[in-house]
This record gives C-alpha cells, sequence and structure tokens, in this order.
C-alpha cells in the first residue's frame, strides 16, 4: 500500500465554502499519548517510533476498540524538533535490532513512515486507507476528518511524533559552517533564529497599538500553570516549575522583543487520537467529540517575513472561514485552544477569532483580566506548548478531554464546555479543529 | 563575520553583482513582478520561463527591526547582540532584505527611515548586500 | 578578601539536565570556606530558589546568566566566579561581568569546592 501525501482537495482553505459537509458526524473518541523526555536517551524503547507505537496502542486501548477495527492511518513523517541525526553517526544497533526495519535506517529513528509503523504493529490487520499530512498534528487532524467524512476510512488514527537529540537546537548544520550554499545565504546569514520573525510582528503590534512586553506576563503564567495540570506534558512530568512574574520579565532575550519563555522547549512525544465516524463513535468507551470544522490558512506571505498588515487580515480570514463552515459564531465558543508556540502568535490568533469580542490590539489589555479556567473567559486551558513543551497537539488533546469533560485539573469551570476550538500553528499557515459535545 | 557564500545556480547572478556592488533582484517579465528570495518560478504564474534579474535603486526604508541576542550561527555569536533589520526596497516595498544595520547602535533603530545599499565582505570574501542609514 | 561563585545549573550541577560534575557536596564545602554561592542559569529564579531549598543548601543569590553583573553591585568581593557549561552563555556573560570562569570539570577539580 503505497503512502501518498493528502492532495489539496482535503483542506478547506476558502472562505465561501458553507457549512462543512460532514458537520458532526465525525467524533474523535479515543486519545493517546506516550511519556515525554528532553532529548532521546538512545534506547529502543523510547525512540520516536516505540513512542508512536506507544501513542497509537494507548488510542485504541482508549477508544476501546480492537486493532482490527482500524481500517485507516494519518501520521506526519517528519519527526524533527530541528534536530538532525548527523551522517557520520553511526545508528544505535540495538535500536536496530528492536524493530523490524524498512529500507530507510531511519525510520524509527529520525522519521516515520507508515510502513514501518505497520511492521511493527501487526495488529493492525485492516488498514486500507492511509495518507501522510505534513508538519504538524493541526494538519493531519484536518486530512483525518475528512477522510472519515468522505468514506475513505471509518476508524483512523491520528498521529504526530517528535524526536529531539543531544546537542543544541539548531546549532548544528550549515550554521556552524564557515560558509553556506547561496539559496540558504538569501535568508539565513544574517543569524535570525526561529521566533525573530514573530517577535518582528509582535513589536509592530506594540508600536501600533501602544502595548509591551510585560503585558505577555498573565498569559504566560496561566499557560504554565495549566500545563502542570496536564499530567502528559514535560513541565509537569519533569520540571513541575511555575512561572512567576519576576521570571517572565527579567529572562534574556532571544531575539527582543521574545525573551527565553515566549520560546517553547524542544522534547520528545507522540499522541494520536482516533477518529471515526459519529454512528460508530456512540458504541465505544469514551464520549464522542464531535467535528463541526475543519479549516486551512494557506497564505504565503509577500517578503521575507509576513507583516502585521498581511497576519491580522489572515487570522481574521481564518476566524471566518472556522465560524463558517461550523455554523457557529463568536458566541457559541466555549473555550480556544489556539497555538502558542511562540507564545506571540496567540494574541494575534485570538483577535483573529474575536474570542470574548475583543478587537485588534485588545488581547494583551484582554490577558489582564481573568483568563483563568475557572474564569467566564478561559484561555489556552491546555496551556499549550508553553505549558508542555513543543508538541504542538497538547491544544488538540485538551479540546477532546474538556469536552468529554474528563481534562482533569484543567476543567474548566467558569463556562460550560460545550464547543471550543484549536489549531494553528503559524497565523499564515495553519490549520484548525472545530469540536462539539454533541453534533449540532 | 557573515559566513561565506558559495553560490549556486539559482542564485549566482545575484552574488555576481553584488560582488560588482550592484543589487539585483528576481523579476518576472511576464507578471512584470519582482520576488525574492529567488526561486525557480515566479510565485504568480508559476512559470519559470520568463525570469530576469533588474538591477535595483539601493534604497530602501527600514519596515521593522529585532534585537538578536541568542543566534544560531556560531560564526556571529561573539557579535551579539546584533540588530536585525527588514528593509522594504523603494523600488517594490514587497520586497525585503534583510540587514545588520551597520553603524546603527544595538536597539536604537529608527524605523522608517530611508537607507542606502553597501556592499560588505563576508568569510570567503563574497560580497553581500547590507543596507545603512542614510543622514 | 571574600570570594563569591555562582553556578550555572543544567550541564553544570549533578542535579542538572543534563547532570554534570558540580555536586551539592562540592558547593556545601564552598560555603564552609565562608565563600558566597548561589546559582546563574536559565531556569527560572524562582525554580532555582526552590532546587536550593528542596536539597536544604543555603544560597545567597540566584540569578540569570545575562543578569551576572548585577551581582558585583549586591557583594562587595575580592573575586568573582562563574562555573558553566556553555561557551555562548556562561563564559561569554562570565567574561563580560569581569568574573573569573570556570568550566564544570574545571570547578569540580578546584580547591575552593574540595
Amino acid at each position: 500500500m503505497a503512502t501518498g501525501y493528502a492532495p489539496p482537495s482535503m483542506y478547506r482553505s476558502q472562505e465561501g465554502m458553507g457549512i462543512w459537509e460532514h458537520r458532526g458526524k465525525v467524533a474523535a473518541v479515543g486519545v493517546g499519548h506516550s511519556p515525554t523526555e528532553r532529548r532521546w536517551d538512545e534506547r529502543p524503547e523510547t525512540s520516536v517510533g516505540a513512542w508512536s507505537i506507544m501513542a497509537l496502542r494507548n488510542a485504541i486501548a482508549d477508544a476501546g476498540v480492537s486493532p482490527d477495527q482500524v481500517d485507516g492511518l494519518v501520521i506526519v513523517p517528519a519527526t524533527t524538533t530541528g534536530a538532525f541525526w548527523p551522517k557520520d553517526k553511526p545508528l544505535p544497533q540495538d535500536v536496530i535490532n528492536s524493530f523490524v526495519q524498512t529500507d530507510d535506517p531511519l525510520d524509527g529513528i529520525a522519521k516515520l513512515s507508515v510502513e514501518w509503523l505497520l511492521k511493527n504493529m501487526p495488529e493492525l490487520t485492516n488498514i486500507n486507507y492511509s495518507v501522510y499530512a505534513p508538519v504538524c498534528m493541526s494538519n493531519a487532524l484536518n486530512v483525518a476528518a475528512q477522510a472519515v467524512g468522505d468514506g475513505l476510512a471509518h476508524t483512523v488514527l491520528v498521529l504526530k511524533a517528535w524526536h529531539n537529540l543531544e546537542g543544541r537546537y539548531y546549532q548544528g548544520g550549515q550554521n556552524a559552517q564557515e560558509s553556506i550554499a547561496g539559496t540558504s545565504a538569501m535568508t539565513s546569514l544574517w543569524g535570525a533564529p526561529a521566533c525573530y520573525g514573530t517577535a518582528l510582528q509582535f513589536a509592530e503590534y506594540c508600536r501600533k497599538y501602544g502595548k509591551d512586553h510585560d503585558m505577555m506576563t498573565p498569559f504566560i503564567i496561566n499557560s504554565r500553570r495549566n500545563g502542570l495540570m496536564f499530567p502528559e506534558g514535560y513541565w509537569a512530568q519533569h520540571r513541575p516549575e511555575e512561572l512567576t512574574a519576576e521570571d517572565y520579565q527579567l529572562a534574556r532575550w532571544i531575539a527582543k522583543p521574545a525573551n527565553l519563555f515566549d520560546n517553547d522547549i524542544p522534547i520528545m512525544c507522540a499522541a494520536s487520537y482516533l477518529f471515526t465516524t459519529a454512528e460508530r463513535a456512540k458504541d465505544m468507551k469514551q464520549k464522542p467529540v464531535y467535528i463541526l470544522n475543519h479549516a486551512d490558512s494557506d497564505a504565503v506571505p509577500r517578503g521575507l517575513t509576513p507583516t502585521l498588515e498581511e497576519v491580522e487580515a489572515e487570522c481574521a480570514l481564518t476566524g471566518r472561514k472556522i465560524y463558517e463552515g461550523a455554523g457557529i459564531t463568536v458566541d457559541d465558543l466555549s473555550f480556544e485552544n489556539m497555538y502558542d508556540g511562540f507564545t506571540q502568535f496567540h494574541q494575534f490568533h485570538i483577535e483573529g477569532l474575536g474570542y470574548r469580542g475583543i478587537e485588534l490590539g485588545e488581547a494583551l489589555d484582554f490577558y489582564q483580566t481573568d483568563i483563568s479556567i475557572e474564569g467566564p473567559n478561559p484561555v489556552s486551558p491546555s496551556g499549550g506548548n508553553i505549558g508542555s513543551g513543543r508538541s504542538r497537539f497538547w491544544m488538540h488533546t485538551d479540546s477532546i478531554q474538556q469536552l468529554q469533560g474528563r481534562a482533569g485539573g484543567r476543567q474548566i469551570t467558569g463556562v460550560n464546555a460545550e464547543i471550543g476550538v484549536s489549531g494553528g500553528p503559524m497565523p499564515l499557515g495553519g490549520n484548525y479543529t472545530v469540536w462539539s459535545a454533541t453534533p449540532d | 563575520m557573515k559566513q561565506g557564500v558559495i553560490p549556486d545556480d539559482l542564485t549566482a547572478p545575484f552574488w555576481s553583482a553584488a560582488n560588482e556592488s550592484k543589487l539585483v533582484i528576481q523579476n518576472c517579465s511576464q507578471c512584470d513582478r519582482l520576488q525574492h528570495p529567488p526561486a525557480a518560478d515566479c510565485g504568480l504564474c508559476k512559470s519559470g520561463d520568463n525570469l530576469e534579474w533588474k538591477e535595483m535603486s539601493g534604497t530602501g526604508r527600514i519596515y521593522n527591526y529585532g534585537v538578536v541576542h541568542d543566534c544560531p550561527i556560531r560564526l556571529l555569536q561573539d557579535d551579539q547582540p546584533f540588530n536585525v533589520a527588514v528593509i522594504m526596497l523603494d523600488d517594490d516595498p514587497g520586497i525585503q532584505m534583510y540587514s545588520h544595520l551597520p553603524g546603527t547602535p544595538v536597539d536604537d533603530v529608527p524605523v522608517g527611515s530611508a537607507v542606502e545599499v553597501v556592499f560588505e565582505e563576508s568569510a570567503n570574501g563574497q560580497k553581500i548586500p547590507e543596507w545603512k542609514v542614510v543622514k | 578578601m571574600a570570594i563569591l561563585i555562582s553556578f550555572d545549573i543544567d550541564g553544570t550541577m549533578e542535579i542538572g539536565d543534563p547532570p554534570g560534575p558540580v555536586t551539592l557536596k562540592m558547593v556545601k564545602a564552598a560555603r564552609a570556606k565562608g565563600i558566597i554561592t548561589g546559582s546563574c542559569s536559565d531556569r527560572p529564579m524562582s525554580a532555582q530558589r526552590a532546587i536550593w531549598e528542596e536539597y536544604g543548601i543555603e544560597y545567597d543569590f540566584v540569578c540569570y546568566k545575562h543578569l551576572l553583573s548585577d551581582l558585583k553591585n549586591q557583594f562587595e568581593v575580592g573575586e568573582y566566579f562563574h562555573v558553566g557549561d556553555r561557551d555562548d552563555l556562561d563564559r561569554k556573560y562570565a567574561i563580560r561581568a569581569g568574573f573569573g570562569f570556570f568550566w564544570p570539570a574545571e570547578a569540580a577539580e578546584n580547591p575552593l569546592l574540595l
């Protein structure tokens, strides 16, 4: 079974497409996670392949189905956090010996194929549909929802896994070389770190609306607090450290105005969800969470980095697409779990949504109000990447768990969890899912 | 010191022009549209048949900037912190280029100010377009 | 004259992630000699305080690496040292602040900590 990337027709990229044709007919039921680690210790049982298998099996068990009931797989084949296996470094032999290999020796170590998973999960005997989604869980969720809705498969596992290796983030490879190729040099010669583009947009935002970096503080504190109530997350598992205003405001800059705690920490982890039809979901172990819509932003900036004007226009467009396809208005949202890794994405996303009526330039003022899970206006109840490390999937797990009523300490209490939205990552280039406790 | 540059097929005309202290940007003659960084195809008509290189006036404005304190490039780490600005070209403000703004104090960047292109040597002698604030 | 030693945590101390060669026993030994000690790390300052308190070791300060020079205003001593594992952060900021600098393995063999 050859596996290719999802075609563009599976994404809902345009405004004016109307209500999603499968609104309320697809549901998420099972959630499965691996543990987290800062970096791979090169043991077989902690490899990205092993943790992917664990996450998939946990999702199957959580949904209460048998593996032979699963007929579809949607996975993200890229697993890197920015770390690449060095070309001259031998692969650990015990890892290779522990799994059934494909032709690619890095499969299951620094990347993931459907072929590798099926070779190492013999219990998945009835997979007849598989497809790759690029980059993020957010993207894979859109594809899985559309696949189930279209009838390409009826019970689909969605997977995203991340590997992180020894060494510092993005410090190797061409960044350590004396000379680089001309094409790369066009953008990388100036040494802008990953958060630079977002920091620029935030700088312009602050100039335009008269805001400052310290106004992000309540959001940071709230996100870490929520993350520490996420038992699957990195900080909760390894370093249960809250952040204080002093911690955040005095931290060193990475690319001013983005500091260390505006950046998310790269980690190893994997997560999987089980999607099925609303009809089949009724008989499964967990309460179904219905998908009302999925939406895609595929805008490309004209220049090297998006301008604030481009970001605001695209986030507003994304908001309209989200509501249009779901047949809801902003007033129907119980909570939002938009992307936050870098933190300075978040205000653009929620202003685009008009969450709780906020308009352009008002998000940082909104952060100064009660944004806790106990209040009427919960912001990022998952805690996002800031609360639990870089996975880009905490927001989805939390959305499902909130609507199933099993978010534990993170369960929002100031409002009833009825409809939520999650997604990202970038304002220009993201995928979003609208979740609901009921199909209509 | 910036890393050296090894021109490749796509970018060789850009780097050759820089060595002659000229700034050229890729242009699609069919669409009459500049694009940067250069690509194999025009971002608008998706064809590579009408791409050419066009010399720019070498003037622009500072659109925005950040101050880099933790840079992933080893050769630049001794220079931290440093400005990285985004320049919008006067020929087409949709075309952006990065700049360290040589001569401008760190975090004291006059956003919106006029700048002009200069060319500085990188680690292997390849000249790189840079931008200085016009006094 | 009194001495001040600042310790990075991750990659430097045995309790760091990754662990380094500087042990808590060494910190205690330094304190027993009257040396002013504390941590200077990328970890949140509140977390640095929590670490010292968790292990029952008194400390005179916690700070961030880029604020190392502030310690000179807080403590007037004869010699200032920082121990850390990163060239671009620990060593750079130590030199910029006018501190002496030790790599973790060097510090672990220094008589000041033994």
